[in-house]
């Protein structure tokens, strides 16, 4: 397809690449700041306790100690979170998990911040804990929260589902589980900070949503907005977690108390205490299907362990009831996702907010169904396959951009070719061979709730254009990529635009790097900012010229007659000329996505405005005798809408993929236990499959140039067709997420494939 | 204690106490920020430098063991002429997202390449298999890395 785009659509080098190549100190830890305090917490390490008292008498003593904070230092709101203001900075009254913050030491060497945390005496009252949704939401649960331990309880309801269950030819009700999973950025959380000459308290910090960060800050000190800046520095990852606000409360508690420069940097194994988890959930689903293999009810009972805090749990519940489908047309649903306090490690944001857990369950639903009614598992799924025109378990109709058809199609010829060929090659009897789908949909940006985005294009009198967004690029791309789109629109290079990313006192709110929304939302924020610019230029060039405005457009810095003749002129004549006429030179852009809140009990609605659709083929092998598994291939199909850097495109679905086969074979986050790097394990190169990335454009018509998201989508699919396969190599199936070596053994064993085979 | 190297091409004497680490002395002794601390036990790889052609966790050494040595950190790729050649080839293949782990692997790829100018899949495997990337999922690192072996001179 031949790309009439110059910018949009090519792998253009990514913005900042050259910096992260030279090792040039970009990262918090890396800011040069002079004679930096250095910051440590003391956590608690109960799991439910009232505090008595706090002594930090001796810890002052300490050589090096320069200040101690608690609770009662804060001066403004000791509470943080995106949506529930449940999290304390600093226990005042009692703790409710292992890694709750208590004290706060300003240190001048770390070794002193240390020692510190030593000699601080903390006098607990054990609190009855508990480590389960379900025991957390009996009666006589002690209270983890004042309102109670169910934070959240999201319905859909839609049809009639118990009667629509007894005409379905087959019903299947399988109940299953995924674990804690541990981000595992490699850079730990960090930040540091200094107080500017006229006061303002100035926080870099490793982030996905510096605007919230702000917000938070200025609530917990108490201060006016313009007193404190964030700036987000290079992020190494955050897949989620840096979501929430970690270090840059404390940063801001110290900043404003000690008006001096200082440093916060987690090691790795207090990342890993205290920041968010992926909600282990728990899934009931029962689907029921007509004799051809069409969807006809399902019911489904989601548990979320949101653990002491609630961060982004409400979204995770109303994510995975809204998803709970897959897909896939369904016309009687009745859905109900429970989020759940309980005294474990707080679960918050992780790629995906609880859909890749969801796509296990509905997956190996469609495998079961097809099973039983003996049909094959990539038809099963074209047959139910969502369309233009289907209608969600919300009530909402698709009208256009729904590529999952053609994510299946694309993975039929490989299918084939798996099931036919590589299936019957290299016969090692103690080896099992198995072939997987995963299918998945999500829905782009928050559920049913507002999610704008702002950005702003300026022009300098010498015709120079500038960008201002306040969407963090934590490394997936979003500057190289929303660079693009502006620079398609005003007819330059990505590269001559000049860039203000993520510092709040530059740029105004992108929203959150998160739920797959930077490229559809940013990006039209920003379309509709360069628009405005562009037709500002060709509407004063069409006075200068004497032309049509609709005979202009702009190319390297001119707006030029588009017939090709020479009658053009320059950027900078144009701001001159816009000067003197007193208008601004700076154009913004608004966009939030058309959706509607989903009715409380029903849960009917437009969630989202748009959803990305994804279709992977997993190719496996077990060795019977050791539990080990071999995933050989995976050829994974993704509907972007539009790839405008398809490289980008490209390293989300690989890195996604991998991080998939993760969670899917050996990721397990245990408090106490996989605390560290040491004991929990992330997919290294040697996991490394052949990945096929196959691009699926079935283009938005709201999106920038068509895009939609893919940073999320690509994880999903992976781990439920890593589990079919799984299930088709030994003939059971893993309902209990990782599939780990002792899990798969096991299922060699029950199956009768462990022991001496014959070759 | 004093310490008596070569750091990337240069002779250097540098005082820093008993007991601190060669991650540690680069980073806050000598102001090199470019190698990374992601675990600081010797399992992410984001520390890697080169001592002596090898590649280290530079967070599991002892600054008093470099004492001697001749060492070589990210700052010291680039050429007069700019990138150097595995730079540009994680730059071309699109190898880096957040690029914390980059520096390492950069350093990783260097030991091998001057180990093994033509490194094959289970080399290349091998080398960095002491590395974590969570964005990448390896597949362009290790396309990176096959195109330096096969084009050392880089583009020009």
């Amino acid at each position: 397809m031949t790309n009439h785009y110059k910018q949009v659509g090519h792998s253009i080098p990514k913005i900042g690449i050259t910096e992260r190549l030279t090792g040039a100190p970009v990262f918090s830890a890396d800011i040069n700041l002079r004679n930096p305090l250095i910051l440590r917490v003391l956590r608690s390490r109960r799991h439910h306790a009232r505090i008595r008292s706090i002594d930090t008498t001796a810890a002052r003593t300490i050589d090096g100690v320069v200040a101690i904070f608690t609770a009662k230092d804060i001066p403004g709101k000791n509470a943080h979170g995106i949506i529930n203001k449940d999290q304390p900075l600093l226990m005042g009254d009692k703790v409710r998990s292992l890694s709750d913050p208590v004290a706060l030491v300003a240190a001048k060497t770390d070794t002193a911040a240390r020692k510190a945390l030593d000699r601080i005496k903390v006098d607990y009252d054990d609190l009855p804990a508990v480590f389960t949704p379900e025991d957390a939401m009996a009666p006589d649960a002690p209270a983890i929260h004042d309102k109670g331990n169910i934070l959240f309880t999201r319905k859909i309801k839609r049809g009639d589902p118990e009667t629509a269950f007894k005409a379905c030819a087959v019903v299947v009700e399988k109940t299953y589980r995924t674990t804690r999973i541990e981000h595992a950025f490699l850079e730990p959380d960090a930040g540091a900070g200094y107080v500017d000459d006229d006061g303002t308290l100035v926080i870099f910090a490793s982030t996905q949503n510096p605007h919230y960060d702000h917000q938070a800050v200025v609530s917990i000190l108490g201060l006016e907005k313009d007193r404190v800046r964030i700036i987000q520095t290079a992020t190494g990852g955050g897949f989620g977690s840096k979501l929430d606000l970690n270090v840059q409360g404390f940063i801001g508690l110290a900043l404003y108390h000690l008006k001096q420069p200082v440093r916060m940097i987690y090691s790795r194994e207090e990342s890993f205490l205290a920041t968010a988890k992926r909600h282990p959930l728990t899934m009931t689903l029962k689907t029921g299907a007509d004799k051809q293999g069409r969807l006809i009810a399902t019911r489904a009972t989601i548990i979320c362990d949101t653990g002491a805090y609630a961060s982004y749990g409400i979204p995770v519940a109303s994510r995975s009831a809204v998803h709970a489908t897959g897909p896939y047309e369904i016309e009687h649903v009745d859905i109900e996702s429970h989020c759940v306090y309980t005294n474990n490690p707080f679960s918050g944001a992780m790629r995906g907010f609880g859909t890749p857990q969801m796509a296990i369950a509905h997956e190996s639903q469609m495998d079961l169904i097809a099973a039983q009614l003996d049909i094959d598992p990539l038809e099963i799924r074209k047959i139910n396959a969502l369309s233009v025109g289907s209608v969600t378990s919300t009530g909402q109709k698709l009208t256009a951009s729904v590529g999952i058809g053609e994510c299946l199609d694309r993975l039929g010829p490989y299918y084939e070719q798996a099931r036919n060929e590589w299936l019957k090659e290299g016969d090692i009897p103690y080896r099992k061979k198995g072939i997987g789908i995963g299918g998945m949909w999500y829905g782009i940006g928050n559920t049913g709730t507002k999610n704008p985005s702002t950005a702003k294009i300026k022009l300098t009198p010498d015709g120079r254009l500038t960008l201002y967004t306040g969407a963090a690029d934590i490394g997936q791309g979003s500057s190289t990529v929303l660079a693009q789109i502006a620079a398609e629109v005003l007819g330059i290079t990505a590269e001559s635009l000049h860039l203000v990313v993520a510092d709040t006192q530059r740029t105004t709110s992108a929203g959150a790097t998160s739920a797959s929304r930077q490229t559809y939302i940013s990006g039209n924020a920003v379309h509709i900012a360069a628009t405005a610019c562009a037709s500002a230029l060709i509407a004063e060039a069409a006075a200068l010229l004497d032309l049509p405005a609709s005979a202009l457009v702009l190319s390297d810095g001119n707006v030029i007659e588009a017939a090709g003749s020479t009658r053009r002129v320059d950027f900078a004549r144009l701001a001159s000329r816009l000067l003197e006429k007193k208008k601004p030179l700076e154009w913004h852009g608004v966009f939030d996505p058309d959706t509607t809140a989903l009715d409380p009990e029903t849960g009917q609605g437009v969630p989202y405005a748009t959803y990305a659709y994804a279709a992977q083929l997993v190719l496996l092998s077990v060795d019977t005798l050791t539990g080990e598994v071999f995933v050989e291939k995976v050829f994974a199909a993704h509907d972007v809408g539009k790839a405008i850097h398809p490289e980008n495109v490209i390293g989300q679905i690989c890195g996604g993929v991998v991080m998939g086969l993760g969670f899917a074979l050996m990721e397990e986050y245990t408090p106490e236990e996989t605390d560290s790097l040491k004991d929990y394990h992330v997919p290294t190169c040697a996991d490394l499959p052949d990945i096929v990335p196959i691009i699926v454009e079935a283009p938005e018509p709201t999106g920038p140039f068509g895009a939609k998201g893919v940073g999320e989508p690509a994880l999903i699919p992976t781990a439920p067709a890593v589990i079919n396969a799984l299930a088709h190599a030994l003939g059971k199936r893993i309902y209990q997420l990782p599939a780990s070596l002792e899990k798969v053994l096991a299922v060699s064993i029950e199956t009768g494939h462990y022991g001496p085979k014959e070759a | 204690m004093r310490i008596h190297f070569n750091l990337n091409g240069k002779a250097i004497a540098v005082d820093a106490p008993v007991g601190t680490s060669a991650l540690s002395l680069l980073r806050d002794y000598l102001g090199l920020k470019g190698t990374k601390e992601g675990c600081g036990i010797g399992e992410c790889g984001a520390c890697a430098i080169e001592v002596d052609g090898k590649a280290v966790n530079a967070c599991l050494m002892f600054a008093a063991q470099l004492d001697g040595r001749t060492v070589l950190t990210v700052e010291g790729l680039e050429t007069p002429s700019g990138l150097h050649p595995i730079q540009e080839a994680f730059r071309d293949h699109h190898a880096v997202q957040c690029g914390y782990c980059t520096p390492g692997l950069l350093m990783s790829t260097h030991a091998l390449l001057a180990e093994k100018p033509h490194p094959d899949h289970d080399d290349i495997n091998t080398a960095i298999s002491g590395h974590l990337c969570r964005c990448t999922g390896y597949k362009n690192i290790v396309s990176a890395i096959e195109a330096a072996g096969k084009n050392p001179g880089g583009k020009n």
